[in-house]
Parts: structure tokens; C-alpha cells; sequence
């Protein structure tokens, strides 16, 4: 494992948040498709992301969507910032900030809803 | 103090792959890893492949990956990279070029991404009588890129380079930096040409890994950055 600082991390999650999203728009669109062979169909296949799992995994993909959103962020202010390159660590730090306290509250709201089975 | 040199070798007559040697060497924490390296080669073992010229920093010969960063040998005090006694370094070829022997990789990729840049001074009409002037401001622009010593230390260090070795990578971006900002040469559309290509400058997704690495201390992504920049406002 090469020893990198915060950058290469940030470039790791960034590429892994990335394709997990693109997982999710795929198999969302794959889903919402499934109405071309009707409503039962696409309520068989909908049924399926009521397990815990789906759910779960639902916290996972807020987690994604927000670290890459925000790192996004941060790859623009330094992409057409000197400033920006200057406090790239920092701002990785705000960025994991924001992520782990938006996912703490996504997690608080649904995994009482996974527990109470609704 | 004695520690343990944990050396990635590869002799291409006999092995397949890659394996580890260990080797106990007495030193002093203000030697640095070169001495140690010369220490295993000259009265251990004298099959040990490396680089090495001007053992001070200059001639970029001797960039490894030590203790999981890319670094000169010849600039890393033992001191810095093993703490106590009885501790182990690793040494471990820089990645991305083909590993000929031991430390010794296939520098060619490098230098054909360095020459594919124009590495030099590209003049604009006639020459001027007496010298090109270039007042100390604008010789500011380019003073961190002409620190550049090619040794590769960033360029291996790169997980875009690792993965796509058609990414002319972060020295030759400098290098080409340091004639972009260089306010007497006359080439500079085509060399931004160069760099809008799809191995230049866009590959660069700021990993900051040559950053970290440059033993120069040149702020290698913020130059980068600083190219990207003029590339895309000269289409604007």
C-alpha cells in the first residue's frame, strides 16, 4: 500500500462513491422500467427493497451521494483555485465532517424504521 | 544502531517474481538510506541492483519507494525513516515502469513522456541582438517548475500513472509548466495543445501523491492545477 497523504484518499472515496452511485441510478432506472410489463411486475421487483438490506444499504448511498457532492466541492475550488490547492487537506477534513454527521442522521431515521419493520 | 533492510528483489535470470530479502546492517541514525544500500552491495551481497550518481540530491537517479513513499535515497536520513533500534526499512522499486533488476526499472516511458513535451526553447521569430530579457517577476512564474531533476519520484507515485501508463504524468506536466510560464518562449499554444490532449493534463485527477513525494519540494499538483487553468481559459 503506497503511503499517501489525505489526497490520495479523497481520490480513493471520490472513485468508490462514484461507482457506487452509478450502481444505484442503474439499478433505480432498471427498477423504475419494470413498469413496461405492468404493475405487478414492477411491484414484485419494488417489494424486494424492503429488505433490510436495501434499506440499509439506502444509508450507504446517502453516505456516497453526499462525500461526492461535497469533495466535488472541494475538487472545484482547487481546480480554479491557487487558494483551493492550499487548503485541500482542510477542506477534506470539512468534507468527511459533513458526510459523517449527514450520515448519522440518515442512519437515526432509518434504522428505527428498519427496527420497527415499516 | 543495527536495523533490518527488507529489499523487494528481483534478478531477472532467476526469478519469476519478485520476493523479499532481509538484511541486518549496523548504521548510524544520520546515515542516510543510500549508505545503507551501498553498505548491503559493497560487503553483503554485491548482486544488489540500484541507481546512484551524484549520491546529493541532484541527478535524480536514486528515487525507491522506502517505507511505502517515494523518495531519494540519497535525501532520507535513516533517522527519519526507522524509529529505535532493531527497526526495518522496506525498499521497494518506484511503480509503473517495468522492473529490469532489483531497484532498477525501465526509465524510457518516463523520458518519452518527457520528450513528447518539447523540452526546450522554442524561439519567436528572430532572435533579439543581445540576450532574452525576462524581468524577475516573470521568472518568479517558472521558479519552482525549473527546480524539476527528473527523477521520476512523482510520476511513479501517481495511482493515474499506475493504472494508465499513456498519462505523460505529473514531471513531464511540470516540465512542460516550466516553458508554458516562461515569458520568452514562443511556443506556448502549442505546448497547451499538448497539454489538452487526452494523456496530458486532464488525466490528473489531484491525488496530491507528487506533491507529497517531490524531493524537491516543487508544489507539483498546485502546478498542475495552474496548467489546467490556462489550457482551459485559452479556448475561452
Amino acid at each position: 500500500m503506497y503511503k499517501g497523504r489525505e489526497g490520495q484518499w479523497a481520490f480513493l472515496l471520490h472513485r468508490l462513491s462514484g461507482l457506487a452511485i452509478l450502481l444505484y441510478l442503474l439499478l433505480h432506472v432498471i427498477s423504475i422500467s419494470m413498469y413496461m410489463f405492468g404493475e405487478a411486475t414492477y411491484m414484485r421487483v419494488h417489494h424486494v427493497y424492503d429488505l433490510s438490506v436495501f434499506r440499509f444499504g439506502l444509508i450507504l448511498i446517502a453516505a456516497g451521494v453526499m462525500y461526492h457532492a461535497m469533495n466535488g466541492l472541494r475538487i472545484i475550488l482547487m481546480d480554479f483555485t491557487g487558494f483551493g490547492v492550499g487548503i485541500q487537506r482542510q477542506a477534506w477534513y470539512v468534507v468527511l465532517l459533513i458526510t459523517v454527521v449527514w450520515t448519522l442522521y440518515v442512519a437515526s431515521m432509518v434504522i428505527p424504521r428498519i427496527m420497527a419493520g415499516v | 544502531m543495527q536495523i533490518n533492510v527488507k529489499i523487494l528483489r528481483f534478478d531477472p535470470d532467476k526469478d519469476k517474481k519478485q520476493h523479499w530479502e532481509t538484511y541486518a546492517v549496523e548504521c548510524q541514525p544520520s546515515d542516510r538510506v543510500l549508505d545503507v544500500l551501498n553498505h548491503i552491495k559493497w560487503y553483503i551481497d554485491p548482486t544488489l541492483g540500484f541507481r546512484r550518481s551524484c549520491a546529493h540530491g541532484i541527478c535524480g537517479s536514486d528515487a525507491m519507494l522506502i517505507n511505502g513513499r517515494n523518495r531519494l535515497a540519497c535525501k532520507t536520513l535513516i533517522r527519519n525513516v526507522v524509529t529505535g533500534n532493531a527497526g526495518t526499512i522496506t525498499v521497494e522499486p518506484i511503480r509503473g515502469l517495468k522492473v529490469e533488476k532489483d531497484m532498477v526499472v525501465d526509465m524510457e516511458p518516463f523520458f518519452d513522456a518527457y520528450r513528447s513535451i518539447m523540452p526546450y526553447f522554442i524561439a519567436d521569430g528572430a532572435p533579439p541582438a543581445a540576450e532574452y530579457l525576462q524581468s524577475e517577476h516573470d521568472a518568479e512564474r517558472m521558479a519552482h517548475s525549473s527546480n524539476c531533476i527528473l527523477c521520476a519520484c512523482c510520476t511513479t507515485s501517481c495511482p493515474i500513472f499506475w493504472v494508465n501508463g499513456s498519462y505523460i504524468g505529473p514531471a513531464a506536466i511540470v516540465q512542460a509548466h516550466r516553458f508554458i510560464f516562461d515569458t520568452r518562449d514562443g511556443a506556448t499554444q502549442q505546448r497547451l495543445n499538448l497539454m489538452n490532449q487526452n494523456t496530458g493534463v486532464w488525466r490528473c485527477r489531484t491525488a496530491y501523491n507528487c506533491t507529497e513525494a517531490c524531493p524537491r519540494d516543487i508544489p507539483i499538483t498546485e502546478l498542475i492545477e495552474e496548467v489546467k487553468r490556462a489550457v482551459m481559459y485559452q479556448q475561452a
